[in-house]
């Protein structure tokens, strides 16, 4: 499929940014996206959400962009912008006009190189009340907003870098300090520790030169600290009972599993389609379908840089006990065990993900957040063919040992029980 | 030379758009067609939208066009409930149905080579549901127990209670699209088999295509699986009479609440090509955006909330307007206090620079909107819903750009009305009480249907 093929130009200077460019001018937008080799993970006890935070920061202006502008340039232009972060790396993005290209590029350079002196006690502070209303809004004021806290907080040892959420605990969100900021950027916000996307209508020998300009002269410095990559094992299973303002009772089911891009990543994935990703997917079809014990059930794989985790979740219907759906699901991950899945179930779970590869070509910013996440974890931004060729290659005897290798092993089982 | 990083750089380039093309055509039984050729990927997107929305639901069947929705794909054609799916998921295909106040609608996305295929499952589905009884009751219990889920969502109570007071009981647009538990409870297989008969119908519906198709295979397709889509005698009302509403705060009770869910607004006129624009560019100004007042007050100045926003929310036969945001328990009465007065405040005067921001914004951006397949489906269905005037997309620009101020201004009189104001408060009443008592407003403790207690 020459649609998944992405003809791209990769590009570093000399204070080591790396930026790639890819040129689609069927419609006039541009794309600019970055992502900064940090996340969640990198950050320190005591100190979790500072990268979180920081992405809120990096929204306050900079040197030659006073508070508020920053928004205010890109959304005068008639372009849209965010950031987000995650455990492995914070990024942020705008999608403008086609000829708003060097306004974007001048925002987002003044912010990597010209931060510091527009940071003050007063921003953070507001930052910071912001962000406290954000976990309240988005964890504790949600039913139930504190899962995945308690269950990463048990599923791996204290101290590893997935044991917190990105979020941040509350207390360490109201202790940050002005040098805990500063020092942040001086760590991790450095030229080299970065990569560019620069994706849509625009000339290549344009686009080379503005990001020489506006980009060449930013000093770096030495950003190479990594979290190191453990392999956490449960000795025995893990039971967390947690009450929670919510009408009905949900299970969460949480295994170690594979790195992202890791060998059974993969499988895992094409795994938790089969159990939970169409009507008829095996655990949908038992307890939503014709049990109708459960009202929803969902599986995933969660893979980062530092972890991975192979998640089920499901909510009770009234009145029926968390065993009773826990068995079910525990049986059926026996039976992938011991039988091959059918060519049925293989063929659809390949059909959709195939599909989904096309849809997501629509947007020029999803576009653009591919080529970083693929230059990321593979080296390589046009890996779109290889990505889907590796979920045309699951085949029936992997995912049985990909099923084998994680998920006959100890888990953390999670019970949000309703309070009422 | 060196660079001058002081200066903003500025477009010296014009952008070159045109905006797609729609062509039109009718299907023997009266199905109207939209189609917008579009052929960078190999992909289709089809809309098809029927006017069968909650507004038709009769008294106390609250949810009976959703719950028609739900069990209109449960097995169809002498396919059950899981074939069908499990046809649909073979091809890749992404088949959905979601329903509003206004409408229902079915989506299909599909690769081009599997939308024949594709688009025969759809016939199926809108053609010749089974409606079986066992797949009714396991989707009527499914939905009352997704009733009893909502409970436990502050911003689903705070909107549930905001509908209903602005536009009281006597409005078929304030009940909710999914019902009530006991409404929907009272639902039988033979109501939703008279819905589908009366509401989906060609002569009722609207069919808008995007993709990478010609013109006359779409034509000759859509003719194959959709002609024998036969129409019936129908005669559609409901209620929609809307009372003024007296300056009132509204507060509904919820246990353990660690945040306060705000609502303030009022019923609106309905969406007309005659102030749309001035309101529009007042609403960019007051709340719309992340840099308008009202965000930049209460976050960015306050830090009391994560986000704050306004919008003027226009249905087909209806609307409003309406503040949102949800604060912490602490900052209730503060945030409040805020919003109040941006809205007392916009009627004040509007900035010259606010202006020329906002159309600038609005301008701007308009090729944004155009970018995926369904954003391209979406416009084209707004325009049919709203029954917009046939160069709306292409008078947009110039009809922003030629609001005054002093037509803002107007707007601003007119569509702010600070003396109407419902303000919906969701959190926990033991804390917020003693904080909401200096307003001077009537406070009136209310249930999840906004009734008094």
């Amino acid at each position: 499929m020459n649609h998944l093929n992405l003809n791209c130009t990769k590009g570093k200077l000399k204070n080591g940014l790396e930026y790639i460019l890819y040129q689609d001018k069927s419609i006039p937008l541009v794309s600019v996206n970055i992502w900064y080799k940090v996340g969640s993970a990198y950050e320190t006890k005591g100190k979790t959400g500072l990268a979180h935070l920081f992405e809120h920061m990096m929204f306050q202006g900079s040197e030659n962009v006073a508070k508020e502008m920053h928004f205010r340039y890109v959304q005068e232009a008639g372009g849209t912008l965010n950031g987000s972060t995650s455990t492995d790396r914070t990024n942020y993005f705008e999608k403008l006009p086609a000829n708003s290209l060097e306004l974007a590029l001048w925002l987002e350079s003044d912010r990597m190189g010209y931060f510091l002196p527009a940071l003050t006690q007063e921003k953070l502070d507001n930052q910071k009340d912001v962000v406290k209303n954000e976990r309240l809004e988005r964890y504790d004021n949600q039913p139930y907003g504190l899962a995945w806290e308690l269950i990463n907080t048990n599923l791996y040892p204290e101290g590893h870098p997935y044991s917190w959420s990105t979020i941040g605990f509350l207390k360490d969100i109201e202790n940050y300090t002005f040098d805990d900021v500063q020092n942040f950027f001086k760590k991790y916000y450095s030229p080299n520790n970065a990569c560019l996307v620069v994706a849509g209508d625009f000339e290549n020998d344009n686009a080379t030169n503005l990001i020489e300009k506006y980009f060449g002269l930013i000093e770096p410095f030495d950003a190479d600290y990594k979290p190191e990559i453990t392999y956490p094992k449960l000795d025995e299973n893990i039971l967390v009972e947690h009450k929670d303002n919510v009408q009905l009772d949900r299970l969460y089911l949480a295994w170690h599993s594979d790195l992202i891009f890791g060998k059974d990543d993969a499988a895992l994935e094409v795994a938790a389609d089969i159990l939970s990703g169409s009507k008829n997917s095996r655990l949908y079809k038992k307890l939503v379908f014709d049990l109708q014990i459960a009202q929803d059930v969902s599986a995933f794989q969660y893979s980062g840089k530092f972890g991975g985790q192979f998640m089920i979740i499901s909510t009770a219907r009234p009145g029926i006990n968390l065993d009773q759906i826990k068995k079910i699901i525990l049986d059926e991950i026996k039976t992938i065990c011991i039988n091959d899945v059918t060519d049925k179930e293989l063929e659809k779970s390949k059909n959709g993900i195939k599909s989904q590869f096309v849809f997501a070509m629509q947007n020029i910013d999803t576009v653009a957040d591919y080529l970083n996440h693929y230059k990321f974890h593979l080296g390589e931004p046009n890996s779109f063919e290889f990505d889907l060729n590796r979920y045309n290659s699951v085949d029936k005897v992997s995912i049985k040992s990909a099923v084998n290798n994680y998920l006959t092993k100890p888990f953390v089982e999670l019970r949000i029980i309703s309070k009422g | 030379m060196i660079l001058d990083r002081t200066q903003k750089p500025v477009n010296i380039s014009e952008l070159n758009f045109t905006l797609p093309k729609t062509e039109t055509f009718t299907l023997s039984n009266g199905l109207k067609v939209y189609f917008i050729n579009k052929t960078n990927l190999p992909m289709i997107r089809l809309n098809l939208m029927i006017n069968a929305g909650s507004k038709f639901d009769p008294k106390n069947k609250n949810g009976l066009s959703y719950l028609t929705s739900l069990v209109l794909d449960e097995g169809a054609g002498g396919l059950d409930a899981l074939e069908l799916s499990d046809e649909f998921d073979m091809l890749g295909t992404n088949f959905g149905i979601s329903t509003d106040n206004d409408s229902t609608n079915l989506s299909l996305q599909t690769l081009s080579d599997k939308f024949e295929k594709s688009l025969e499952l759809f016939s199926k589905v809108l053609l010749q549901p089974s409606f079986n009884k066992a797949d009714f009751e396991r989707e009527q219990s499914k939905l009352i127990n997704r009733i009893l889920q909502s409970k436990d969502e502050p911003e689903y109570l705070a909107d549930l209670v905001f509908d209903n007071v602005v536009l009281g009981d006597q409005n078929s647009y304030s009940y909710p699209v999914s019902g009530y538990e006991e409404t929907v409870a009272s639902i039988t297989l033979e109501e939703i088999k008279n819905q589908y008969r009366k509401y989906f119908v060609p002569s009722n519906s609207n069919l808008v295509v995007v993709g990478n198709i010609k013109n006359d295979e779409l034509f000759r397709l859509l003719t194959k699986h959709l002609n024998n889509w036969v129409n019936a005698e129908n005669d559609f009302s409901f209620k929609n009479i809307s009372t003024t509403q007296q300056k009132k705060i509204y507060l509904l009770h919820k246990e353990d609440s660690v945040q306060t869910e705000i609502r303030v607004g009022h019923h609106s006129p309905l969406r007309s090509q005659d102030d749309y624009f001035q309101r529009l560019i007042l609403n960019t100004i007051l709340g719309g955006q992340f840099t308008s007042r009202i965000n930049l007050n209460l976050r960015e100045r306050n830090g009391y909330t994560y986000g704050a926003t306004s919008r003027f929310q226009y249905y087909k036969d209806n609307a409003f307007f309406e503040v949102s945001t949800s604060v912490g328990i602490e900052n209730t009465s503060n945030a409040l206090k805020e919003i109040l007065f941006e809205l007392e405040n916009i009627h004040n005067g509007i900035t010259d620079s606010e202006l020329e921001f906002a159309k600038s914004s609005l301008t701007k951006k308009f090729p944004l909107n155009f970018e995926t397949y369904r954003q391209i489906a979406s416009g084209i269905t707004g325009k049919i819903l709203y029954n917009l005037p046939e160069d709306y997309f292409d008078e947009y620009i110039s009809n922003v750009n030629s609001i005054s101020k002093s037509e803002v201004e107007q707007a601003a009189k007119l569509f702010v009305d600070n003396n109407a104001l419902s303000i919906v408060l969701v959190g926990d009443k033991n804390l917020l009480k003693d904080k909401i008592s200096n307003f001077n407003i009537e406070v009136v403790e209310v249930d999840t249907k906004g009734k008094s207690l």
